[in-house]
């Protein structure tokens, strides 16, 4: 017996296995550029292994070393790497994350290595995304879409005008009649689907601060990026989150759907989300998926946009080399390569134009409607971190039935306190 | 005499050198990793520290502990962390006495029975986590199916993880699981550690089982039930793999623990001056109740 306790306490203590890291080998003459960056969806990740693997086969100059964290926790890594000192060259940000590393000066600028027809051709909500005081610290393969998708078939039963283009996008009022006769038909259980599965985090920021700026109210004064009290807590924020608060009071919407497939399952008639849903969406529903442009909620379109983007950081060996495969998975072939893998929108004109799913008359061309136009940018300031923790919490509790200018004086305080503690981030 | 004075002071000496040697790496170990940390954070809490920031470190008094006590999610934390200890602690104690004397009472296949309860404990707690997570989604997970099953219909429609008052319960249920195994282990090593004579002399006179059970099995297993008290509390406090894996917190910080949110406020929000303040003000609330488990149950000691 006692052998078998200490047995089994041996076994118990060296179970944690050791993994220990495999490094490639370098061949000599040829420059390493080290790469992070999030394991996302199986699909994007092995396209971008696949790129990886054929760009360091094409060339014998630069090998270019990968390295995947998980999308977890990827942010909290990246801070704690910076902090050690061991940043890669090159690495991928989740949006506006990327300001508070450019602020404390952990990136390069990149505007002398892009060269005016390559910075023409790209998205302007990319180079805007990439942009913090006037420089250019990331660049992105592809950008995002948000809107709202639907059912045709449940759109034409009750009888609602199916918008073609971010022009005639359903008003308010439109859109509350559209809720109260979708609800009504005896198939539909719930009509508006809003994620709220994905739980709190970047997705309640990224969706539904365009519901603010739809109203005319922000997340924080873009003017100078030092208050948010009075922008964010004001009465046009106010009116906007009541909006939101009522979609769950009257019953449009749940906070705990069943999973991720409500709409998918015919369960929900709408749904409130990114191009990520289209492979989805469009499998289950075939032609009946059409893709609605945001409604004018407060009286003006607003949507989301942003997405994961590339950075390199101050400590790059070898700028040029870093630069060199960026480059490469900036070539509308690479972008095409994983946008059809990711569904994402491409971020290059030229790509753009050799796809049919967001030309004109495709699937997806809304979303390129609305990225040149009605798409907001998250904040471009450093205090974004505790913006979008700040932001997402007040959502959660409005969602739940939390007093709204409460919650949201609750955010402003958070947010300006942090302003305050870091000087103005200037 | 002189000699042999020498001799012995050089031999006091000597194991004096090797005492101090063979402490020196967990000395060392705990230092580096343990005490310095500690001393560390102490002086951290005083300063406005960021995780990654341009600005200078700046000294600012009680700031952060000022800031702390009107802080609603770090004292939903520290509640949730005491809900987890007062419900886990009892219920896996007792459930792994049970276990114990399941296994010590059964003849045949008893190590397989041990084995059977012992696996999730070899099992890491990450990868346990994953699976109940699993295990738990309210539409197509195993539990929820499973209950619906066995009850027609009429159970499993719980949200688990996802709904406010059953995310922390679900990871009560989880954690107790995992741990108990670990804890039957020590209780059946403590059951074949009490004299057989003790139980002969009860049967002689007479005992019934429940009275043998009561007088003899618990007062002798009265050390290994502090250990086990004591150790399972302060696993308790430190609840964080679990509720990072499955919940990070949520719905509505109904499984936030104080770890995690240390943890949240220094890599995620980047505060590190203030989750030192934290650890500083959790560490002290720590302190406290092992000093008030180790007194109380000191004097127990000398009893048993």
């Amino acid at each position: 017996m006692r052998k078998m306790v200490v047995f089994l306490l041996i076994l118990a203590i060296s179970l944690p296995v050791f993994a220990g890291g495999s490094k490639e080998e370098v061949a000599e003459g040829s420059v390493e550029v080290s790469v992070w960056f999030h394991s996302g969806k199986g699909m994007e990740r092995d396209t971008l292994n696949a790129q990886i693997a054929d760009f360091n086969a094409m060339q014998s100059d630069i090998v270019v070393v990968a390295k995947q964290l998980p999308e977890g926790s990827y942010t909290e890594q990246v801070n704690a790497a910076a902090l050690a000192g061991g940043l890669p060259d090159l690495l991928d940000f989740d949006g506006p994350f990327v300001y508070n590393f450019a602020w404390a000066g952990y990136l390069m600028p990149m505007d002398d290595y892009i060269d005016a027809d390559m910075l023409a051709d790209i998205l302007p909500s990319i180079v805007k995304q990439g942009a913090y005081k006037g420089k250019l610290y990331s660049l992105g393969t592809f950008d995002s879409g948000l809107g709202i998708y639907g059912n045709r078939i449940y759109l034409e039963k009750a009888g609602v005008r199916i918008p073609t283009g971010v022009d005639d996008a359903w008003t308010a009022e439109e859109f509350a009649d559209v809720l109260l006769k979708l609800q009504a038909l005896p198939e539909v259980e719930y009509a508006l689907d809003l994620k709220m599965n994905y739980g709190r985090g970047e997705w309640f920021t990224y969706a539904f601060s365009p519901l603010l700026q739809s109203f005319g109210a922000d997340l924080i004064d873009r003017s100078n990026f030092q208050k948010s009290d009075g922008t964010i807590n004001g009465p046009k924020a106010v009116a906007a989150m009541e909006l939101f608060q009522s979609w769950f009071t009257d019953g449009y919407t749940k906070y705990n759907p069943g999973g991720d497939t409500d709409m998918a399952d015919g369960k929900a008639a709408l749904s409130f989300v990114g191009h990520w849903m289209y492979t989805t969406l469009k499998e289950a529903l075939g032609e009946d998926l059409v893709l609605l442009p945001m409604p004018k909620f407060g009286g003006k379109s607003a949507t989301g946009m942003g997405s994961w983007n590339w950075g390199m950081t101050s400590s790059t060996r070898d700028p040029e080399a870093a630069m060199i495969f960026l480059k490469y998975l900036m070539e509308p072939d690479q972008i095409l390569r994983m946008t059809n893998a990711n569904g994402a929108v491409p971020s290059r004109k030229s790509a753009i134009a050799m796809t049919d799913l967001f030309n004109v008359g495709g699937d997806l061309e809304v979303f390129i409607q609305q990225l040149n136009s009605t798409a907001v940018p998250r904040p471009e300031t450093a205090a974004y971190a505790v913006i979008t923790t700040a932001f997402a919490e007040a959502i959660d509790n409005i969602a739940q039935g939390a007093d709204v200018q409460a919650a949201l004086d609750k955010a402003a305080q958070l947010i300006d306190q942090d302003i305050m503690d870091n000087k103005g981030y200037k | 005499m002189v000699l042999r004075k020498s001799t012995l002071m050089s031999q006091a000496r000597y194991e004096a050198y090797s005492a101090w040697l063979f402490a020196a790496p967990a000395l060392i170990l705990l230092s580096l990793f343990l005490i310095g940390p500690f001393f560390m954070s102490l002086g951290l809490a005083f300063t406005d520290l960021r995780l990654i920031s341009p600005l200078p470190t700046e000294f600012i008094g009680f700031r952060n502990f000022v800031r702390l006590f009107s802080d609603t999610v770090f004292f939903k934390s520290i509640g949730n962390n005491f809900k987890f200890v007062l419900i886990v602690v009892p219920v896996q104690t007792t459930l792994a006495l049970l276990l114990a004397i399941m296994v010590d009472k059964t003849r045949r296949f008893s190590n397989v029975f041990r084995m059977i309860y012992f696996m999730p404990v070899v099992v890491p707690m990450i990868v346990v986590s994953v699976i109940w997570y699993f295990m738990y989604n309210p539409s197509i997970g195993l539990i929820n199916k499973g209950l619906s099953f066995i009850s027609f219909g009429v159970l499993g429609k719980s949200l688990w993880l996802e709904g406010e008052k059953t995310a922390l319960p679900a990871i009560m249920i989880l954690s107790t699981w995992q741990g108990v195994g670990f804890q039957m282990v020590i209780y059946l090593a403590g059951l074949q550690d009490i004299p057989q004579s003790l139980y002969e002399a009860a049967t002689v006179d007479g005992s019934s089982p429940w009275h043998t059970f009561w007088y003899i099995t618990l007062p002798q297993l009265r050390n290994t039930t502090i250990f086990i008290v004591i150790s399972t509390t302060i696993l308790a406090f430190q609840l964080f793999t679990q509720v990072k894996v499955m919940t990070n917190g949520g719905p509505n910080d109904a499984t936030s623990t104080t770890v995690l949110y240390i943890y949240n406020q220094g890599f995620k929000n980047l505060k590190v001056g203030y989750a030192s303040a934290v650890s500083v003000v959790f560490i002290l609330i720590v302190l406290v109740i092992s000093l008030v488990q180790r007194k109380y149950l000191k004097s127990n000691r000398e009893v048993g």
